[in-house]
């Protein structure tokens, strides 16, 4: 069926009013717009555009969450700005990074590096982590320096780091040794065993035994589960470093 | 088979090390034995009787959602002999109540631990093991911090949400040598009837299978109501998008009609996933799929005169195709060889040899198994990675409903081919501060 706006008007008037329990059968047809705009790009140019104008003010928190669903699945740069406003805002940072975290723009990314910058608190968190569900390389620097910070977030730094694996992080974690939060070493020795599988995986043995073996020292007086565990992990490891049958 | 290498690269606890449970807690008795001179009070529970083990050898479980079938799990975990059950988690005070009062009745003690966040019961040192049976947009978190801290896990199915945690999921036990067993007691308990032929050979080459079972999940629009005080909302939401609290949003009942959290897309896949984890778990094992992910999924749409209502099939690499509620009318009329209500095997009823049917270890059922498994560091019957394939082909079918198109996957870099709206839709940025 052919894309018809002039069909749509009326459910995105109702949709900007929408709040939890109204009728949500009466924007239906934007639904179904979403999924057949795929094979027709004016089509899911102009719906963009619509759904966008509607991250502004005047529209419902529901409205603005249906909104950011459907732009993640048919955003593209066009709407990055509008949801990029969005990130600093407590009540849409997470929607608006559900759509960003899938569209797949540089300016999407730049805009998660820029709030990165910005926010503060949880929402740096959520920044740290849409940029590592892009495996943003980029962005190791701006996260590497959050690691000896606040210990939530220097957490889900280390996390991000582990995700990422290029060797730059890498070696942003293996330099963080220092760090004395307790939750902040755990994540950095999880992030490294992740650096260490990384470089089994690409037969460079001898570099992910050095990862293995300093974790497994580093670990070595640690009486929480988590130390426990990771030197079970580095003494698995090591083991696998010796195992010339395990290839990548 | 899952992609993350890394996965792969470390052997698996069986392999790396032949040192049990058992046999480190012998060796490292010896030693305490040796430097522990004071007095030392060991209770007759502790030391064990004709049907309880001593203490050494029972497995220290704590649980993690302990309603509806969390409450199921935990009764199959705390009738163990081999098991000393000590805390239960759960965000609901109601649950988190029953849960320690059944720990308790059991014991005849207060003892049993009551936690609202999992990360205080992950964080004890004295646990091995935790069940986990929150709604399914909790199980890669939790999954991926119990391995973190050294747990081995017991999952309820279906395992994942999206295809992206499976291989997070994956590394997780892999990297740090855990037992992590998905949660589907029917795949052998319930489908012998199908299991068995299949596996004597009697069915010859299985061509397709019918796999009749209700869709995906759905937005959820149910109005906000108040927020009752014995339930932390904001830990049940989790890493789900924030809404208004609504019972029906977040109940615990098994049904997908609108009512519970199995119907709605934030929290689950659906019926396609959840009793999916059953039906699709139950072909996949008996056509003996487990080691392998779908290539093609094909969307049927719906006919023209509306009669017939549209239906996914999906495609694996030895040429056996699955069909999502194929109307009866469009499946070949023979030869049937094989069926149990809700799905129909097609063979080519050329008889072939029998292989022996992979079984449970240990005693009590897919329970039994998981202990078994956690105290020799065998890999389990429903082990994590053979889990994260089964549930990857509902999750394709339901995204291949979602977009209304036919879909290619690669398997090795796990992610659709030359579509990218259906990568998009692999998984899904959690809310913070949760990290994946």
């Amino acid at each position: 069926m052919a894309y018809d706006p002039a069909s749509l008007d009326k459910p995105f008037e109702i949709l900007k009013a929408f709040d939890w329990g109204g009728d949500a059968s009466a924007f239906q047809p934007i639904d179904a717009a979403v999924v057949a705009a795929h094979a027709d790009p004016a089509a899911r140019a102009d719906l963009e555009k619509r759904l966008a104008t509607l991250l502004g003010a005047g529209t419902s928190r529901a409205a603005k969450e249906y909104v950011c669903r459907k732009l993640s699945l048919i955003g593209t740069a066009a709407s990055v700005p509008s949801l990029a406003a969005l990130l600093p805002e407590k009540d849409h940072s997470h929607m608006a990074r559900f759509a960003l975290e899938r569209i797949n723009a540089a300016e999407a990314t730049e805009a998660l590096r820029k709030a990165l910058g910005t926010v503060l608190g949880d929402l740096k968190i959520g920044m740290i982590s849409s940029l590592a569900g892009r495996g943003d390389a980029a962005s190791v620097p701006a996260i590497a320096a959050l690691l000896s910070g606040e210990s939530k977030t220097a957490v889900a730094a280390a996390d991000a780091l582990g995700r990422i694996h290029t060797p730059e992080a890498c070696q942003a974690l293996a330099a963080a040794g220092g760090i004395t939060d307790k939750a902040a070493g755990s994540a950095i020795a999880d992030a490294r065993l992740a650096c260490a599988e990384s470089l089994l995986r690409q037969g460079k043995r001898a570099e992910a035994k050095a990862i293995y073996t300093s974790l497994s020292e580093s670990a070595a007086a640690g009486t929480t589960p988590t130390a426990k565990a990771t030197r079970l992990a580095a003494a698995r490891g090591i083991l696998a470093c010796l195992d010339t049958t395990t290839t990548s | 088979m899952v992609h993350d290498t890394s996965a792969r690269s470390i052997p698996p606890a069986s392999e790396a090390s032949t040192a049990t449970r058992r046999g480190f807690l012998k060796t490292a008795g010896v030693a305490a034995s040796a430097t522990i001179a004071s007095p030392y009070v060991i209770t007759s529970k502790a030391l064990g009787d004709a049907t309880t083990p001593p203490a050494s050898d029972r497995i220290v479980m704590g649980g993690i959602g302990i309603g509806n079938m969390g409450s199921g799990d935990q009764n199959a975990f705390l009738g163990r002999a081999d098991v000393q059950y000590v805390a239960v988690c759960d965000v609901r005070k109601k649950w988190r109540d029953d849960g320690k009062g059944r720990v308790d009745g059991k014991y005849a003690n207060t003892d049993c631990a009551a936690y609202v966040d999992f990360r205080e019961l992950l964080a004890r040192d004295d646990i091995d093991a935790v069940h986990i049976a929150t709604p399914d947009h909790w199980h890669a978190i939790m999954t991926i911090a119990a391995c973190r801290a050294g747990k081995d896990v017991y999952l309820q199915k279906p395992e994942t949400l999206t295809l992206r945690e499976g291989p997070l999921m994956v590394a997780a036990a892999r990297r740090y040598g855990r037992v992590v067993s998905g949660g589907s007691q029917r795949v052998l308990e319930d489908y012998k009837e199908i299991v068995n032929p299949c596996w004597a050979g009697e069915l010859g080459t299985i061509k397709s299978v019918d796999v009749s079972v209700g869709g995906p999940s759905q937005p959820c629009y149910l109005p906000a109501q108040e927020t009752p005080t014995d339930i932390d909302w904001d830990l049940w939401l989790g890493p789900a998008p924030w809404e208004p609290y609504n019972s029906g949003r977040c109940d615990g009942n098994y049904g997908t009609g609108g009512n519970s959290w199995r119907s709605y897309i934030d929290y689950s896949g659906g019926s396609l996933t959840d009793w999916g984890a059953h039906h699709f778990g139950g072909t996949i094992f008996a056509t003996d799929l487990r080691e392998l992910q779908p290539l093609n999924v094909t969307y049927h749409p719906a006919s023209s005169d509306g009669k017939e209502a549209a239906y996914v099939s999906v495609a694996y690499p030895n040429g056996v195709e699955l069909h999502h509620n194929r109307p009866q009318q469009l499946r070949p009329k023979d030869p049937l060889v094989g069926g149990r209500g809700a799905i129909q095997i097609f063979g080519d009823g050329q008889r072939r040899a029998a292989k022996p049917v992979p079984v449970y270890k240990g005693t009590g059922g897919i329970y039994g198994d998981f202990i078994e498994c956690v105290k020799t560091r065998e890999r389990p019957f429903r082990d994590i990675e053979l889990a994260v394939n089964t549930m990857s082909g509902p999750h394709m079918i339901g995204i291949a409903y979602r977009l209304q198109r036919s879909l290619n996957w690669d398997v090795a870099a796990q992610q659709f081919t030359g579509d990218e709206e259906a990568n998009r839709l692999c998984d899904r940025a959690r809310r913070e501060p949760w990290i994946l």
